[in-house]
């Protein structure tokens, strides 16, 4: 009991503290008893942080090396209504917003208002339409002749639905998301290599390592239901294959130019790999790929 | 007993609850930074650091791709001088601080060829020693 009262004076001292931060944040600075490094309070609430990049800046340098394009390679929107759990709808919904992306930076117009009736239908379905809500429409339909402001308005609607996730504590659903997203960009890399035989999709396949692993982490992280246990067992599969990539790095000083807030980068870079090792890659990727939209 | 302990989950979702409506306020705030003053420039990675901290840092890892510029911007609150954000190489490497910026709270990273980062997130303890940090990664071609 004796115990319990401390607690509850603690989360007392929490709360006040919590709502001065609101209330007033020029309040820079707490007493260092509320700070005790002891206390478990002091934790970092958000859990660990991960980051993949966005499927867009794979279709924009889809979209630079070929001016083909293929509506094979995109999810067929009739898959859509296949989707009807939240783990089916969150990885198809990161797939099918690649897609939307894909499409409209070809200025396939047709095609972009079908995926994007689709992603609206299947976040509808996720409870995240304040995400793509009427204000996200004006937005896109101001914008649909600027491809440039396009991506800005997509992408901008998927960072709202990751914020509301994540405000909400459904983390594995928006890892999903995620997870989607970076397949369906994986999937047009691999595939237009195959087409093309473009050296730069074929870099760009062996620079997704370190994602990757950090997408099997997050797989794992958001896990307590089990029910990414055969994806995960299929990424670490593929990360085999991605492990016979070497990775060859030179560090060089960056230059900053401190009046334009910027710093560019110096360092050399390149990735090593055989048609063997790409070959296994596309092919295991396929094989999640279909098993995740069909 | 029972009051007791209803007491205190009640009191526990409502600071979480605060906690989240201050990350809120500052994720506006930090949006702002990563947009620019002439509007937005540069393409939101569709995702939203966010980490309560302390005097501890938060940290992550990511890919910059090469020909491509990345802007990132952080916020923990109405200052933009709260957060000092790092940047290395895996070999641990700094290639930028802003703590040599005045706590600068976006910096702009032009990318000739891919690397893979390690982005450091920490409060400036002179400035605010706990609190909602947020950060925003956006790109251009």
């Amino acid at each position: 009991m004796k115990i319990n009262r401390f607690l509850l004076l603690g989360l007392l001292s929490f709360s006040i503290v919590a709502c001065t931060e609101t209330a007033d944040d020029q309040k820079d600075t707490i007493d260092a008893e509320i700070i005790d490094p002891s206390s478990s309070l002091n934790t970092n609430f958000d859990g660990k942080i991960f980051s993949i990049p966005s499927p867009i800046q794979t279709a924009l340098l889809i979209k630079s090396t070929s001016k083909t394009y293929y509506g094979d390679l995109l999810n067929p929107i009739s898959n859509a209504d296949k989707y009807n759990t939240e783990y089916s709808r969150a990885l198809n919904l990161g797939i099918y917003g690649a897609d939307l992306g894909y499409a409209s930076l070809y200025d396939q117009k047709s095609a972009t208002i079908n995926y994007l009736a689709t992603v609206e239908k299947i976040t509808s379905a996720l409870g995240l339409e304040g995400a793509f809500d009427k204000t996200f429409m004006s937005r896109y339909e101001s914008n649909i002749t600027n491809q440039d402001s396009m991506m800005i308005v997509v992408s901008d609607a998927f960072k709202n639905a990751d914020l509301f996730l994540k405000n909400s504590n459904r983390k594995a659903t928006s890892s999903l998301i995620l997870t989607g997203g970076w397949i369906e960009s994986m999937h047009f890399a691999c595939q237009l290599t195959q087409k093309t035989k473009s050296e730069e999709f074929k870099a760009r396949i062996g620079e997704q390592k370190q994602t990757l692993v950090t997408i099997i982490e997050i797989l794992k992280e958001y896990n307590k239901m089990e029910t990414n246990d055969a994806l995960i067992a299929q990424m670490s599969d593929l990360l085999v294959s991605f492990e016979e990539i070497t990775m060859n790095y030179t560090y060089a000083e960056p230059e900053t130019n401190a009046a334009k807030k910027m710093t560019t980068l110096k360092h050399s870079i390149s990735f090593d790999f055989s048609e063997k090792t790409l070959n296994d890659i596309s092919e295991k990727l396929s094989k999640i790929r279909t098993s995740i939209i069909s | 007993m029972k009051n007791l302990f209803t007491i205190i989950c009640s009191l526990f979702f409502a600071s979480s609850s605060l906690l989240a409506q201050d990350c809120e306020t500052i994720v506006a705030n930090c949006e702002k930074y990563l947009n620019g003053q002439s509007g937005p420039q540069f393409i939101s990675d569709g995702q939203v650091y966010t980490a309560f901290l302390d005097r501890e840092k938060a940290e992550f890892k990511t890919t910059f791709y090469g020909g491509t510029t990345y802007r990132i911007a952080a916020s923990a609150g109405s200052k933009e001088d709260y957060v000092i954000f790092t940047v290395k190489d895996m070999e641990g490497n700094v290639l930028f601080t802003n703590k040599n910026h005045k706590n600068s709270p976006y910096w702009d990273f032009k990318v000739p060829q891919t690397i893979p980062v390690i982005i450091q997130t920490e409060l400036d303890l002179d400035k605010k020693v706990t609190g909602c940090a947020v950060m925003l990664i956006g790109f251009k071609q």
